[in-house]
């Protein structure tokens, strides 16, 4: 039996509690950081962000710099970035317009209204709109189109959620989070190819 | 500021080494958000870890306290000024983080109906030299068992001072008292843990035997 008074003792306590500390601390950065590259896409450059569930985040180079990107991220989900060590499968495809590209999306940081929105939305087929009364009658939400019109405002992935393709029950096509120009653009070539 | 009244009981004390990442992590960090936090992850996400295990007793809680503590003071930081980054002590700041978030997981646990899940540490993680001897095996699993009968405040005492090395005026910062004070928690830490171990309290066995 060692006695607990003598200096040895507490020596040997000190030694003790410093082995506790772990000598391998396990890698957290894919659970602290979110991943961030530059893409070409169909309405030219696009930043885009990614957590380790899918896309999180997607806005034109034109519109955001580095710094204007990580800024609107940080301000949104409130997690840093770092530049993304791969591109998420299928997000080149899409961003090129292929419809049978679809990249995992984390939309976790939306409401459910939100989400409801957003999934509704990506159901309609390229080549085709849908007013945003649809949306709302589409997710057993009928009253709430205005509140829709809201979501898909702020959806935080245009482009893979084609957010674009739900226009005004009359009258012109509605705003866009990209500008109406685009929102033309886009509609007007999907058409086109979905004739050819 | 002085330790005055408190007897150092504790043989061998000596200083722990002061924080030579604070001055390089804090210009970084008033640099650059994102950046800087890439550089404070990697100045102290060990130490951040290694205090995390100690309070959670898990290792995977442990993951999940440290990640979410190191998320929070990114959420913090982005709300600082660069002048409130630059004279921060990001190391004890770190920690404070890591305590706070642990006491609210354990008070939200406890609101919840099945309640008790990863209170205190019943089943400790052993130490880092447990392949290496089963000698040491035994000593780690009981030390980390004996840590567990601590009260909060000098477990963390311990923990901050003699698990993660800090210097006892960072240990004073994270449990926001005097440094006289932080002195007098540890040292009734380690006479307490000194008890717990030489009544053999703590130690996975369900009883003493004899």
């Amino acid at each position: 039996m060692t006695t607990m008074t003598t200096p040895d003792h507490g020596d040997a306590l000190l030694a003790g509690l410093a082995a506790l500390a772990p000598s391998d601390a396990p890698d957290l950065t894919d659970r602290v950081f979110d991943g961030w590259l530059a893409v070409p896409s169909r309405i030219g450059p696009v930043r885009v962000a990614s957590t380790r569930d899918g896309v999180s985040f997607l806005r034109r180079a034109a519109d955001l710099d580095d710094e204007g990107f990580r800024a609107a991220y940080r301000d949104r989900f409130g997690r840093p970035l770092r530049p993304a060590r791969s591109v998420p499968d299928d997000l080149e495809a899409a961003l090129d317009g292929d419809a049978g590209a679809r990249p995992r999306l984390d939309l976790l940081a939306l409401t459910d209204f939100q989400r409801d929105v957003l999934a509704a939305t990506r159901t309609i087929p390229a080549g085709e709109t849908r007013s945003y009364a649809w949306v709302a009658a589409e997710i057993g939400r009928p009253r709430a189109v205005r509140a829709a019109g809201t979501a898909l405002a702020t959806n935080p992935v245009p482009l893979l959620i084609p957010c674009h393709r739900v226009v005004p029950s009359h009258g012109d096509v509605g705003r866009y989070i990209f500008g109406v120009p685009v929102k033309q653009a886009l509609l007007q070539s999907e058409k086109a190819e979905e004739k050819t | 500021m002085t330790g005055a009244g408190v007897a150092e009981t504790v043989a061998g004390e000596r200083a722990a080494p002061s924080d030579p990442d604070a001055g390089r992590v804090s210009a970084a960090l008033a640099e650059g958000l994102d950046v800087g936090f890439a550089e404070l992850y990697r100045a102290y996400h060990g130490v951040v870890f290694a205090v995390a295990l100690r309070t959670t007793g898990h290792r995977a809680d442990a993951e999940d306290l440290a990640a979410e503590s190191l998320l929070r003071a990114y959420r913090a930081l982005s709300g600082y000024d660069a002048r409130r980054i630059r004279a921060l002590s990001p190391r004890p700041w770190l920690l404070t983080i890591v305590l706070n978030t642990r006491r609210n997981q354990v008070r939200d646990a406890a609101r919840r109906p099945r309640g008790a899940d990863g209170e205190v540490p019943e089943r400790p993680v052993p130490g880092p030299t447990v392949e290496e001897h089963a000698e040491h095996r035994e000593t780690g699993e009981h030390l980390a068992a004996s840590l567990a009968q601590l009260t909060d405040t000098q477990r963390h005492a311990v923990v901050l001072r003699h698990v993660a090395d800090l210097p006892i005026g960072e240990v004073a910062e994270v449990l926001g008292c005097p440094v006289g004070t932080a002195k007098s928690h540890v040292s009734r830490g380690l006479t307490r843990l000194r008890a717990c171990i030489e009544n053999g309290a703590g130690t996975a066995r369900p009883a003493e035997r004899g």
